[in-house]
């Protein structure tokens, strides 16, 4: 099993239209990392983020356009809640509610991908390797 | 509709100790549209227990499935197929879905994931109000649609009582609400002023029957034409 904590990145396409070299610098920070291209960030729902969580991720991270800004209007504030609601599950789990995140990027300005990769690591790497996802399993089965 | 709202998942875990095989079962009527128990509630549900018998040094096997109604016999076909192997099932429907599901696996637990709270309506994104007790004899008809048994913080029938102020119901004295409770009586009267129906409020409404309602025992309805 590999030690390198793993962070799944869920760009909205308006926010972030090229996702390679966020990628690139977040393996650069020495972590695992993948990004998936979304239509806009209304299309996340809360259980998309758990089960990343459940079977891949140590930490999971959408990128969404300003509330304000988004395409179906109201669809950046509402991802926003979902992603609380999520954390709440991870809260009466007893996982950190950081391992879901959310940063917020204007459409057409450029972004400073060194900084955003470098919170992104700082983030992972502080709270390491997510003991509910599958294949970290740090606790022993216990007998029936 | 039926309005329910998820059990805390330590709750859930307890009832399912021990079941290493696990079917979560939705259902996509009522309870999705209060978004408890609808096929995305199951797949958040199915995550959460997934990291959460993790963490306490568990692997749980966990399946998915969701139908439109769990309440009726014949949707729920494709749930007792995808219980096949599972050791214990969770429903995510109403109370009514949950036994419906148990009889049809007579050699599986089924337990509950909700709780299930009252017959409502959306009454705005992500507010549930509770606008029907099944009372049994519909007492609509004299109160412009609006219903006092589960309405009125008293289920008055012949109200308002004294306590209403600005609109709001006395029990917003009592209790904090957001957003605060109306006076279901001044809706009452509201409603019927616009219908012009005001004299319906000077029929006084009869003690009412209960044995109709809950109080009676075990109720059933019992349809001659539609028996086999
Ligand atoms: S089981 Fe029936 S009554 Fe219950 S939530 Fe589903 S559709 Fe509604
Ligand atoms: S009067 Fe009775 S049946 Fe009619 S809405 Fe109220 S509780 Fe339901």
């Amino acid at each position: 099993m590999s030690k390198k904590p793993e962070v799944v990145v869920l760009a909205c396409q308006q926010a972030l239209p090229e996702t390679g070299p966020l990628v690139e610098a977040l393996e650069g920070a020495g972590l695992r990392a993948r990004a998936v291209p979304e239509p806009c960030s209304s299309k996340i729902e809360a259980f998309h983020l758990l089960r990343l969580l459940a079977v891949e991720a140590d930490c999971v991270w959408v990128l969404a356009c300003p509330e304000d800004a988004c395409l179906l209007r109201e669809g950046s504030r509402r991802l926003g809640k979902r992603l609380e609601h999520a954390r709440e599950y991870l809260r009466e789990i007893g996982l950190e509610p950081e391992r879901l995140n959310l940063t917020r990027l204007s459409p057409g300005e450029p972004v400073d991908l060194t900084r955003l990769a470098t919170d992104m690591a700082d983030t992972a790497r502080t709270l390491g390797l997510n003991p509910g996802c599958r294949g970290r399993g740090p606790k022993k089965e216990q007998p029936q | 509709m039926i309005v329910g709202t998820r059990k805390p998942l330590a709750e859930i875990q307890g009832m399912v100790r021990g079941a290493r095989r696990l079917l979560l079962a939705g259902c996509d009527t009522c309870v999705a549209e209060c978004v408890a128990g609808g096929r995305k509630e199951v797949g958040e549900l199915a995550a959460a227990l997934m990291m959460a018998f993790r963490l306490s040094g568990q692997e749980v096997e966990i399946r998915e499935t969701s139908v439109d109604r769990q309440c009726i016999h014949e949707f729920l076909l494709e749930v007792v197929e995808a219980a096949a192997g599972a050791e214990a099932v969770i429903s995510l429907a109403c109370g009514a879905g949950v036994q419906a599901l148990a009889a049809r696996l007579p050699e599986t637990p089924v337990f509950p994931a909700l709780n299930t709270q009252f017959i409502g309506e959306t009454a705005e994104r992500g507010l549930w109000l509770e606008n029907c007790r099944g009372c049994g004899d519909c007492m609509l008809g004299l109160t412009g649609g609006i219903c006092p048994i589960s309405r009125c913080a008293k289920s008055l029938l012949n109200g308002p009582c004294g306590g209403a102020a600005g609109g709001l119901c006395e029990i917003n004295k009592a209790k904090k609400f957001d957003p605060e409770v109306p006076c279901a009586w001044l809706q009452i009267y509201d409603r019927l002023s616009a219908l012009g129906q005001l004299e319906r409020l000077l029929e006084l409404a009869p003690p009412k029957d209960w044995s109709q309602g809950e109080a009676g025992g075990p109720r059933r309805v019992l349809r001659p034409d539609q028996r086999p």
